[in-house]
This record gives C-alpha cells, structure tokens and sequence, in this order.
C-alpha cells in the first residue's frame, strides 16, 4: 500500500500539468463556492422582475444548511470534470509513454497498477473532503449566530456524501481512461458523456412514456452526483415543491459504489486480457 | 545446468499474421542467448509473451523452473522496444520507480548510471535526452539491482558506432559475472560477438538453435578454373568434403563442408590431370552465410 503510493507520488510530483490543473480546481471550486449565493441571488432578482410578489433573498451559507450546500456546489458537473480529466490524464499518460509496460515488465502486477491508482483516487478525495470540511467550517462560522456543537454537526453527513461522490466520479474518469487508453480521445469521450450523452439519456428514459419509475436517477454520473439532491434554499421548496433531503441516505451512496466496484472489476478483466 | 527459461510451443498470431508459431526455446543458466532474425520474425513478440506483456495464444513458459508470476519478473531485467520513461522525470527518479517496484534500495542507482555513462546527466529530464542517451537508461533500468538474468531486445538500436561498442563491452562485462543474457538482434554480427547461443528465427518459426560456433559455422569456398571446365567440374564433384558449387562466368566457386587447405586442393586436381588457371580463397562473410540460411528455409 505505501510502497504504491510512494510509487504513484514520485510520478506526480513534479507533474507540472497535474498541479496546474489541480490548482485550475482549487481556484475553480473556491471562487464557485464563494459566489454561489451572490449568483442565486442575483437569479432571484431576475425573477423578482417578472413576479408581483417577490422572494426574498437566499442565505445558503449558515449552519446546518451550509452542509448540503457546499457539497452540492463542490459536486456539480462543472466542478467535478476537473479530477475527472486530472485522473484521465495521469491513467492515459501511462499507455502514452508506455510506462505501463516498463512497470508490468519491472515486476509490478496489474492488480497492483491499479490498486496504485485506486489509492491515489483516495487520497485525492481525502485531500478534497478535508479542504472542504474545512472551507465550510470557516464559511458556516462566520456566517451563523448562536452556532452550538450540535446546530453545526447536524448535517455533516453531506460532507459523507461529498467524499462518495467524488471517489466514484474518479472512479468513472478511471474507467474511461483504462478502456480508451488515449488521451486526447478519452477527454472528449468522457467530457461529452457527462455532459451531453448521459444528460440526454436522462431526460429520454424520464419521459412518461417510456418507464413509469426513475430509472433516469440511476444512470452512473448522475446517481453520483445526486448523492447531494439539491441545495439547501427555501425558495426551491416553496415555488418548485421539491422535497429537500434531510441528510445524505445510505442507499443514494449505495447505487453510485456499486457502479464504482463493477467498474474496477470491468477495468481489472480488461487489464488481464488485453495486450499491453 | 539449471534452465532458467524454458518456452513451450509459444504460439502468437495478429489477425492473419502468425507472428510466432509454435516456438520452443531452452534457456540455460550463465548463457548469452541470442535470438536472431530479420524484422518482423517475431522476436519482440516473443520477448513481449514472456514477460507477460502480450497472451500468448497457445503454449507455455516457465522462469527458474516455475509458472510466471511478478516474484520472477523481480529478478529479470528487461529493455524491450523502445525506452519508456516518464519524460518530465530525471533518470535518478524514474530509476527509483523501477527501485520501488523491485522492492530494493536505492543505493544501486549511482552504480547503473555511471556504468551505462549517464551519471553526468542524472538530474536532466528524461525528455531532454537523445534516443542514444534513453536506450542507455533503458540498459541501466534492466540492469538495476544485479537481476539473474538480463532480456535486451535490439540493444544497441539507434546507438552510435561508440555507444554500440560501449553497449557490447558492458554485455560481455555482465556476461563474465555468470549473469544470463537474452538478446534478441536483427544483426549477426551482433550475436557472433557476443552470444554463446543462437536461436535463428524467420517468419516466427524456430529455423536453428545451438551454440554460436555450430549454427554459424562457416564453409570457405574456393574460386576454381582451368582450360578443361567440365573435367575440373567433374573433380570438384568427386572431392570428399564436397558440398556445392556454382559456376559464375569462367570461374566456378566450390563450396565444401569441411575447411580445405589450397595446397592439398592443387595437389589434387594436378593427381587428376587438371592444371589449375585460377585459385583462390574467398570467405564468406557472416551476414551473407545469415542470409542463405533464411532463404534455404523460406
């Protein structure tokens, strides 16, 4: 275990794309979660334009909300893309300079190649997970009053449900990265599948007619990105009447974990039976 | 002797090319181990399968009398194809890579760069480096702590006439410490000089193996003429060690399995009445003794 993650480290270390691009994310995902209440507000006065009575403005930055909030805006899809390719790139480079092959012909197994870069996908969610306790702990604090012990833990689960959601979106990056083994190619590929493919797909099977149950919410991006349904705001409540979740359940961590281990089970085959 | 590789009938095919068809190969210990032929006979194939990077379609191998597993790979060191490093990374990095992957110390990586010259540009990026410099760090990868048995395939490849001798000398250096070493070459003159054993391959099937000496053994041949050609055609065919002759314009080149010495040879043909108009030694060179042996089993 360490010995593969000493390995994976000395890989990345001086990787400049890869801290570029995680710096790229870090810098992504700390403006987006400081303007997200600015850019819902200022959606709310569009609306208030054309309404007679008007909604008043959000807070989505104070305990226990500030949970389910920032887990909701850290794993939407623009945000998430980001370790996606991160992990496309460093899976890929390995066929690209057939490094693959020096580590297989060095003695390294292939359950070890990518036991390797399944801990580095955990360390990546770790890291994230920890920054963002951190972040809302700082945000949520200075924006609550008569914060106690239990008002600031009673949604903490969401940070639970954060960690899930990015370990498997990972874990889809990984997939594509060891089936196509091109760069360039598998960027495309999985860029349009989060984006364009899986979301019309979504929207096809949750027309009325063809099934009457959800089977649009367990498609594989999106049962992982709604590990966090939606944010925290009243106002969806009382103009959209969705029903907000009260914490993150075991089952919605379930679906997108079973898609993250039948994936590395697919990835392993296909290790096992491909030439190198 | 201890066999240290052992392939079974190893049978390789892409589409409809049989890349290598039913290969079965004895390594023993302390061997250097040549494996010779033109491109695409199926050599890198061959060293692909046994190092588990490609399936094989049928047959088996065996390291050290086992089944394949990483365990033996840890003790083999290998250059296969082209050098593959992670190019933003120095040599002294991507060799702790191979270091950790081995599950050895560090400590042996200052003694592989100065042998293979590159100690000098230890800290320079991989991706800096020309193709000689890489296939260089390639040796040194294979050569990283002190394996049994060392896999080259096509070695001196791309290397300057200087770096193919520095290349060579190191082989028969590591050779002399009792290490086994598999090279796999498209150029005789590469194996004559430094396997003791031969595998000649063509179209990814076995055509010789053995030792160096017997498989390349080489048949001088004579270049004859008299006034009398019919009659000194005749004599040359009654000569014991007689193997084949070719006419070439007044001259006819005989060819014998044995080595001849001109004197007995004169002497023979003045006892059979032919007064000899020509004679002459001519050798063959390796590479045309290489290429007779391809065609005559093409």
């Amino acid at each position: 275990m360490i010995k593969l993650l000493k390995i994976e480290f000395k890989k990345i270390l001086t990787y400049k794309i890869f801290w570029v691009l995680f710096g790229l994310y870090f810098l992504f995902l700390g403006a987006g979660l400081l303007m997200a209440e600015f850019m819902i507000n200022n959606m709310v006065d569009n609306m208030n334009r054309h309404s007679p009575i008007p909604f008043p403005h959000v807070n989505i930055y104070f305990f226990p909300w500030v949970w389910q909030n920032i887990a909701f805006f850290a794993t939407i899809r623009y945000v998430l893309i980001f370790p996606g390719i991160i992990i496309l790139i460093l899976v890929t480079n390995e066929y690209t300079f057939k490094t693959i092959r020096q580590n297989m012909i060095t003695g390294m197994s292939k359950a070890e190649f990518l036991a390797s870069k399944l801990l580095l996908i955990l360390v990546i969610s770790v890291v994230m997970t920890l920054f963002l306790t951190l972040s809302t702990l700082i945000i949520g604090l200075s924006h609550t009053s008569g914060i106690t012990l239990q008002l600031v833990l009673q949604k903490s689960s969401f940070i639970a449900g954060f960690f899930v959601t990015m370990f498997c979106f990972q874990v889809v990056a990984l997939f594509f990265g060891f089936i196509l083994r091109n760069t360039g190619l598998s960027i495309a590929i999985f860029t349009l599948y989060v984006f364009i493919a899986e979301p019309i797909l979504y929207h096809l099977l949750k027309a009325p007619f063809v099934f009457k149950n959800d089977i649009s919410t367990y498609l594989p991006v999106n049962s992982i990105i709604r590990v966090t349904e939606y944010p925290a705001i009243p106002v969806l409540k009382q103009v959209m009447g969705l029903n907000l979740q009260d914490s993150v359940s075991i089952g919605a961590c379930c679906i997108p974990l079973l898609y993250a281990v039948a994936m590395i089970g697919i990835v392993y085959q296909s290790l096992l039976k491909r030439d190198l | 002797m201890e066999t240290v590789l052992s392939i079974t009938n190893i049978s390789k095919r892409y589409g409809k090319i049989q890349a290598v068809s039913s290969l079965s190969l004895d390594v023993k210990k302390g061997q250097v181990f040549g494996i010779l032929g033109p491109n695409g006979s199926g050599k890198t194939t061959t060293l692909s399968m046994i190092l588990d990077l490609i399936k094989a379609n049928s047959g088996s191998y065996q390291w050290f009398g086992k089944p394949p597993s990483t365990a033996g790979r840890k003790r083999i060191g290998s250059v296969i194809e082209s050098p593959n490093f992670f190019p933003y990374l120095s040599p002294v990095v991507n060799l702790k890579i191979v270091a950790d992957i081995k599950g050895i110390g560090y400590a042996d990586i200052d003694r592989v760069l100065q042998l293979t010259g590159l100690y000098e540009r230890r800290n320079s990026r991989f991706k800096t480096f020309s193709y000689g410099m890489k296939q260089r760090l390639a040796v040194a990868s294979a050569l990283l702590g002190n394996p049994d048995v060392l896999i080259l395939d096509e070695p001196t490849n791309g290397l300057d006439p200087q770096g193919i001798a520095h290349i060579r000398e190191l082989i028969l250096l590591i050779a002399g410490q009792g290490t086994t070493i598999i090279i796999a070459s498209h150029l005789l003159d590469e194996v004559q000089k430094i396997c003791s054993h031969v595998a000649v391959l063509s179209k990814g099937r076995k055509l010789f193996d053995g030792r160096v000496s017997e498989v390349l053994a080489i048949s001088d041949s004579m270049e004859l003429s008299a006034r009398d050609r019919e009659a000194l055609a005749l004599a040359v065919k009654a000569y014991p060690s007689y193997h084949s002759m070719t006419l070439e314009g007044e001259k006819i080149l005989a060819c014998f399995s044995d080595p001849v010495d001109p004197e007995i040879l004169n002497q023979y043909f003045f006892g059979k009445g032919i007064i000899l108009t020509h004679l002459s030694e001519r050798k063959r060179t390796l590479e045309q003794h290489f290429l007779e042996l391809l065609r005559d089993n093409a």
